[in-house]
């Protein structure tokens, strides 16, 4: 390609470039070019991780592209013959030890600064204030999020938690991997069959905070979404105290049952179950949450085992929804 | 020499000699290098197909295209086909074709191994692809298969057990070829080749081969594994009976990384033979690309746990493999310099193949950079598992790889098959294909720090997501303009192409000194070695005896 015409596309794809950035700065806060705005000092560290890293990854991309259009530009044919030979100049010993040196160098400062925010960003801090930091467990399922906080309170795909307190989250699976994250709050950490992960937050805003399932674990996994609502400290007492108890059926319909069987039963991926009379049968239900269903003939069906250590009080408050909101009695001739 | 090109020919009865026949039954180098070539590039075009379907479905939010399951095969299969099906089998066809023409040897130290190898690769990529009509369709537990969900109970059907069964065949392939190569480019390099004189593309598929053959038997170990656990059933990766489910994310990491640069490494070999060509100088630095060529190699195998950093792993390991992932970016910035230098003071020469090596150099120094994001744990636990990561790998594996894959496409097409690709078509697709990728992955970045996770099959924010989606389905749409320009002139060229002399870009290494195609013994006579460039010290020589 002669050169003019890869000088234009150049800066027709710079100047692409630079609209798109504008655009998008213009339409978000950060448009994407930096990890979601921070609400808690670890994932606040680590977006400064982040432009740390970002100022000498740009420096390196500008210093290597720069030199690479130039030498492009510069060096180009000119309409000299193939035979013409540039100077015969086999390396330069020197050169290879600048350039082995000064990466070694930036990675070193990289690292250091990393260190130096790591207690920062993973250390539960002691919260001595409010008597210790609250700690919270997600049970990651096919295909919701349960949290279950210390009074016993259990909660489906929404979190619950007070404004300004340490929050310490346990992170367990029930069936397959998947990943707990909530960008404003803080990074990844798989919820991993077999163990136990940890992470902590200290929400600085009351606000709802979006989150999605990290770690690929199924046919819905785009639907295994989290959102946490940081509330105020009166309003945290008052929801696990009562509210949370009087919303679990519906909940639990929602987010467990609904995701596949349609809002009210009707079928969607999964089959029509609003007529069917398994719904209140106490005990048929239960073996089939816990155990799922798994079968190739006669027809293939999978159902994930979505009760996997649930508790009594989740079963009845399900089966209770179920009885008065989602059976419509048996099909006739079913 | 002259005295061994006169052994008589081996007898080869009639029903071996037809035209089809010659094909399947031939053992020669050059023949399974284009088979392998050919076949990978329709596995490329397969995979690249399932790529399409998925950025249509992605291209607004809410998107009915496709179903959930069927996304979930297309990424599956997808990933499994370009990594295992496409870009190592092609290396493995042009270092076939080329390495034992670059070191002046007859044909590869086992040919009828060669031929097994080659046949092994096409029924594990036709066991793949067939597994989309298997009962319960293909697997749909993505191209790395993490247990529990690619166990019996979370994945019913026969499709994750044909993704094992492909899986194992190419390996096979992949590992009976790395041991061929290796005795290749040990015993059979011409006289006064020494190790310090091999093309640098050389040393690239010798590290290319002891790398698969370290690491393949550990994903063998891990996918067997997987397969007892589906049909006999054991329990090694399932954590309620005992197993531990993480333990197959290291047997499939610790394959899986230098599995990266098993892919990277050839096609940085490529760029070291194009860029010197192409600019009229001897490679920068010979001597500081192929060490780090080998370091690279080397430490490929202490970074797996980088893929791993959100499982949970204890803090020094956190640490361990954060600094050994970063220690890779040494040897890889080194070879970057050397380009550059390269080209300083050149007399640069933009065939479609310079245009395709310096491409490699622009867009793989982003996919490089951004990867140290990524190796800072810490901040990998924000981007990892989305669309940053997509965009960082397509960075390394599409603009490094496949880049790489074309420079030696439309460098080495006239010793292939004795035609000069047409150069105009050559930089109409460079052109569209730089652009169109740029386009389709340069925002997935941002998608990724948004907060968009891979492997959804939909999502239903608006705004940006929907602004920077569209754009990387718009930019795939490009590079697949791009590609058709590529077969348009692959037809083209085979009908009318411009006849190659034997050594069409005055290049400097030992293939070139054979006619093009090379008759099937390659050469009549060698002439002896004396330096890592035969062909210009030929030249030069000729030149002299003119004077």
């Amino acid at each position: 390609m002669p050169p003019p015409v890869r000088r234009k596309l150049l800066v027709l794809v710079l100047g692409l470039g630079a609209a798109l950035a504008v655009a998008a700065s213009a339409y978000a806060e950060n448009g994407g070019f930096t990890p979601a705005t921070p609400h808690s000092p670890n994932a606040e560290r680590i977006d400064q991780a982040y432009l740390w890293i970002g100022y000498f990854a740009l420096a390196i991309l500008v210093v290597v592209e720069t030199a690479l259009v130039w030498f492009v530009f510069k060096y180009r044919r000119r309409g000299r013959p193939r035979t013409v030979e540039g100077p015969q100049i086999h390396g330069a010993t020197k050169l290879e030890l600048i350039w082995t040196a000064v990466p070694i160098l930036i990675l070193a400062a990289v690292a250091t600064f990393i260190f130096y925010k790591l207690p920062g960003i993973e250390d539960v801090p002691k919260a001595s204030a409010q008597g210790g930091p609250l700690t919270i467990r997600v049970d990651a399922h096919q295909f919701y999020w349960q949290f279950t906080y210390p009074n016993g309170a259990v909660s489906i795909d929404e979190l619950r938690a007070p404004v300004n307190r340490v929050v310490k989250i346990d992170i367990h699976s029930e069936d397959v991997d998947h990943s707990w994250w909530i960008p404003e709050l803080h990074g990844k950490f798989d919820a991993i069959p077999g163990r136990v992960n940890h992470t902590w937050f200290k929400a600085d805003q009351v606000g709802t905070y979006r989150g999605k399932c990290g770690e690929y674990c199924g046919v819905f996994h785009a639907q295994m979404t989290a959102r946490a609502h940081i509330v105020s400290a009166g309003d945290y007492e008052a929801w696990i105290s009562s509210e949370a108890r009087a919303q679990l059926g519906r909940t639990e319909w929602q987010g467990v049952c609904a995701k596949c069987h349609g809002p009210s039963g009707e079928g969607g991926y999964g089959p029509a179950i609003a007529n069917n009379s398994l719904l209140v049968s106490a005990e048929g239900l239960r073996t089939l949450l816990i155990e799922g269903q798994n079968r190739t003939k006669p027809l293939a069906a999978y159902m994930p085992p979505v009760g996997r250590g649930w508790t009594d009080a989740q079963f009845d408050a399900l089966f209770e929804y179920l009885k008065q909101n989602v059976y419509k009695g048996a099909a006739s001739g079913g | 020499m002259a005295a061994r090109a006169q052994a008589v020919a081996p007898y080869r009865p009639d029903w071996r000699q037809g035209r089809v026949m010659s094909w399947i039954t031939t053992v020669d180098h050059k023949r399974i290098g284009i088979l392998y070539m050919v076949t990978s590039l329709v596995f490329f075009a397969g995979a690249g197909i399932l790529a399409l379907l998925m950025r249509a479905q992605l291209a607004t939010p809410n998107e009915h295209f496709i179903t959930e399951n069927a996304y979930n095969e297309l990424f599956t299969i997808h990933g499994t086909a370009m990594i295992f099906l496409f870009i190592v089998p092609f290396w493995a066809g042009m270092a076939n074709f080329l390495v034992p023409l670059m070191i002046g040897a007859r044909d590869m130290a086992f040919p009828r191994l060669n031929a097994f190898s080659y046949w092994c690769f096409l029924f594990g990529g036709l066991v793949l692809f067939l597994s989309f009509f298997a009962s319960g369709g293909a697997s749909k537990s993505g191209w790395y298969g993490y247990p529990p969900l690619s166990e019996k109970f979370f994945s019913p059907g026969n499709g994750q057990d044909l993704w094992i069964l492909s899986l194992h065949l190419v390996a096979i392939s992949s590992l009976v070829g790395a041991i061929n190569f290796l005795a290749t480019i040990q015993n059979m390099r011409a006289p006064g080749m020494s190790w310090m004189r091999i093309p640098l593309f050389v040393w690239a598929i010798e590290i290319y081969s002891a790398l698969l053959l370290i690491v393949l038997p550990v994903i063998g170990v891990g996918l067997t594994f997987l397969l007892l656990d589906r049909q006999v059933g054991t329990h090694f990766f399932l954590p309620d009976q005992g197993g531990n489910a993480v333990l197959y994310q290291h047997l499939f990491w610790f394959f899986g990384h230098p599995e990266v640069y098993v892919i990277i490494l050839p096609a940085m070999g490529v760029i070291s033979e194009v860029l010197p060509v192409f600019s009229r100088k001897p490679i920068f630095g010979y001597k500081a690309i192929a060490f780090s060529t080998v370091a690279i190699g080397f430490y490929s195998m202490l970074v797996w746990a980088h893929h791993m950093f959100s499982v949970g792993l204890p803090t020094f390991l956190n640490v361990f493999f954060m600094l050994s992932s970063m220690v890779i970016a040494v040897p890889t910035g080194v070879k970057i310099f050397n380009w550059l230098a390269t080209t300083w003071r050149g007399n640069l020469i933009f065939d479609t193949a310079m245009l395709w090596a310096l491409g490699f150099i622009a867009v793989f120094t982003m996919g490089g950079l951004s990867g140290i994001f990524l190796a800072a744990f810490p901040v990998d636990w924000q981007v990892t598992d989305t669309y940053y990561v997509v965009a960082h790998m397509h960075y390394v594996l599409f603009g490094g790889a496949v880049f790489g894959t074309f420079a030696g496409i439309f460098y080495w097409w006239p010793k292939f098959f004795g035609r000069l690709l047409d150069e105009r078509l050559g930089k109409v697709q460079f052109w569209l294909v730089f652009l169109g990728f740029n386009l389709t992955f340069f925002p997935q970045h941002m998608l990724g720090l948004l907060g968009m996770p891979r492997r959804n099959y939909t999502y239903s924010e608006h705004g940006l997501w929907l602004a920077y989606n569209l754009a990387s389905t718009i930019g795939s749409a490009v590079m697949t303009l791009g590609m058709l320009v590529f077969v348009v002139n692959v037809v083209r060229t085979a009908r009318a192409g411009r006849r190659a002399p034997n050594d069409p870009w005055l290049a400097d290494t030992l293939e070139w000194y054979t006619s093009s195609p090379p008759p099937p013994h390659n050469f009549d006579q060698l002439p002896y070695i004396s330096s890592a460039r035969p062909l210009r010290d030929l030249r030069r020589r000729l030149e002299e005896s003119r004077a």
